[in-house]
């Protein structure tokens, strides 16, 4: 025997002879269907700037991500080419899962000019959590969350990105800068 | 006789062709594509060919390939022979009752009259349903040969549905019996040349009812409960893979066209557009001559059917869309005390209305 359940629900005679609600159902599931299926024609047209259905065409059309989005570290490069990082390591302290690795290279003494720099700047993707933790213990501002989230490959040992592949222009990540700024205050240390 | 063979294997190669040809590939896309957009999403768009990708068309293809290349696989303790031919007894007969069934009126061309159907039966009606309900037989062995629970209890669910669901649209078709006073498809469709003797005006119970059983026969949700998914795995085809679970798919998406295709002639005025007669068709084409115009008229009858069929299966993927599924106790609820008494008194107001308006 079927085991019932009181729901409590009160149906009236109108509901309960079925017809008429599966009617009512089915005018809504085909406004849908028809509103969508000719509501692209204006997009297509040009008329309308949105289409009616907002799902986004993935690897076709993008999608602008907000300025708090963290994708993969980057870092960032001065006018010059000269990386702004002055290979400190506190990105490598602050990182929870070991992901950078850096080797620092030394002026010698000349007067005017950079005085350290990364020899080796790696980030490993494959290990990275993108936490952001790099960015906020960057004294110089030298390290930054891109919105580049397109990393996926084939092989695990491309994903290790050497200091050529993370340089970005400064240009590049100005928005990302100014949220920094803003969010991590980093004139008040 | 030689031009009557031609003809009639020209009329088989059609039906075979829209049915198996276009119909069952291009409704796996409608069912994605349909259902993607009643839920505001876009549906099956990958498959593509040099980046071309024709709104998602070739994932029909893609689905063939696919299905051809699986392995075939019959599980341990199956019975072999059973379990091969139950695709073929559950597909056969889903083509089969297309045979009687007419997508056109009469023409004369070349001083010849052709009837668009290609087996002109005095008892179409009760072939049609003789032929359908033999689809069961592969449905139940099909369960029960692949040595399997779940495919078990989902050949049982089919037998008990169909067997329910069978007398409610027997019974529902002695009304349109009644009302048309012939078995023969044709001549039921001939009589809806009248707009206001659709069945859908003679018999408004009765089209409801149908369309309830039709859909319980075709086990599409809401009363999908012989596969069930969340229940059953996948009913009476757990065990099939490869072409043989393309042939129960294939056999599921003809069902549809058979069933909007006898809704249309039962209730929906045939090959009939409303206030237009063949006669009116055929004198506004006149100066094409006899044959031109027969021709004309012959091509505008099959369009209009088709889009009536058209039609009907989209109502049957909105329905299916749409609706949650019964539970089982619902289902034999709703067959056995609710259509069986409706269909019974349809026919007794059916007599009475036909015996006060003699």
């Amino acid at each position: 025997m079927a085991y019932y359940v009181n729901r409590n629900i009160k149906m009236t005679w109108w509901e309960r002879i079925y017809i008429p609600e599966i009617i009512k159902g089915m005018i809504i599931t085909s406004r849908h269907f028809f509103v969508n299926l000719f509501g692209f024609i204006p997009f297509f047209l040009g008329t309308q700037k949105e289409r009616k259905i907002m799902t986004v065409y993935y690897p076709e059309e993008q999608v602008q991500y907000p300025v708090a989005y963290r994708g993969r570290p980057v870092l960032a490069q001065n006018e010059d080419g000269h990386p702004a990082c002055v290979a400190c390591g506190l990105c490598e302290i602050a990182c929870p899962a070991y992901c950078i690795h850096i080797e620092p290279g030394e002026n010698s003494g000349k007067q005017n000019q950079y005085e350290r720099w990364p020899d080796v700047f790696n980030i490993d993707y494959a290990i990275c959590i993108f936490c952001g933790n790099c960015e906020e213990a960057c004294p110089e501002e030298a390290i930054f969350m891109s919105d580049d989230c397109e990393i996926s490959m084939l092989d695990r040992k491309k994903m290790l990105y050497t200091k050529e592949q993370l340089l970005t222009p400064v240009a590049d990540l100005q928005k990302r800068i100014e949220f920094t700024r803003n969010m991590y205050a980093k004139w008040n240390y | 006789m030689w031009v009557d063979l031609a003809i009639t294997l020209a009329k088989i190669l059609f039906i075979i062709g829209v049915t198996v040809g276009f119909f069952a590939p291009i409704l796996t896309w409608v069912e994605r594509k349909q259902s993607a957009i009643m839920q505001d999403r876009i549906g099956a768009n990958r498959a593509d060919i040099l980046g071309f990708t024709a709104i998602g068309l070739f994932h029909c293809i893609a689905d063939a390939l696919k299905m051809f290349t699986k392995e075939d696989f019959i599980p341990q303790g199956a019975n072999k022979i059973l379990h091969t031919i139950s695709p073929i007894i559950a597909v056969v007969p889903a083509i089969l009752t297309f045979a009687v069934v007419p997508f056109g009126g009469q023409y004369t061309i070349f001083d010849k009259e052709v009837n668009l159907v290609i087996s002109d039966l005095d008892v179409g009606l009760l072939f049609v349903f003789a032929i359908a309900s033999l689809a069961t037989y592969g449905y139940v062995i099909a369960g029960w040969s692949s040595n399997n629970n779940w495919s078990l209890l989902g050949s049982m669910r089919t037998a008990s549905q169909m067997i329910s669901y069978e007398v409610t649209m027997g019974l529902t078709i002695v009304g349109v019996l009644m009302v048309y006073e012939s078995m023969k498809l044709t001549t039921i469709g001939a009589i809806q040349e009248d707009f206001f003797k659709w069945g859908l005006f003679l018999q408004p119970l009765g089209f409801f009812m149908f369309l309830a059983a039709s859909i319980a026969e075709n086990k599409r949700i809401p009363f999908d409960n012989p596969e069930a998914e969340s229940e059953i795995v996948a009913g009476y085809f757990t065990e099939y893979s490869g072409l043989k679970f393309g042939m129960f798919f294939m056999s599921e998406f003809i069902e549809m066209v058979t069933i909007g295709a006898i809704m249309t002639i039962l209730f929906f005025g045939a090959w009939h557009i409303p206030f237009l007669t063949t006669a009116t068709l055929l004198s506004w084409f006149d100066f094409l001559g006899t044959t031109g115009s027969n021709i004309l008229v012959m091509l505008i009858h099959v369009g209009v059917f088709f889009s009536k069929v058209v039609f009907f299966i989209w109502l049957q993927m909105t329905i299916r869309w749409t609706l949650p599924r019964f539970r089982y106790d619902q289902i034999m609820k709703l067959g056995w005390k609710i259509l069986l008494p409706l269909s019974l008194a349809n026919i007794l107001v059916t007599g009475i209305f036909i015996l006060v308006l003699k």
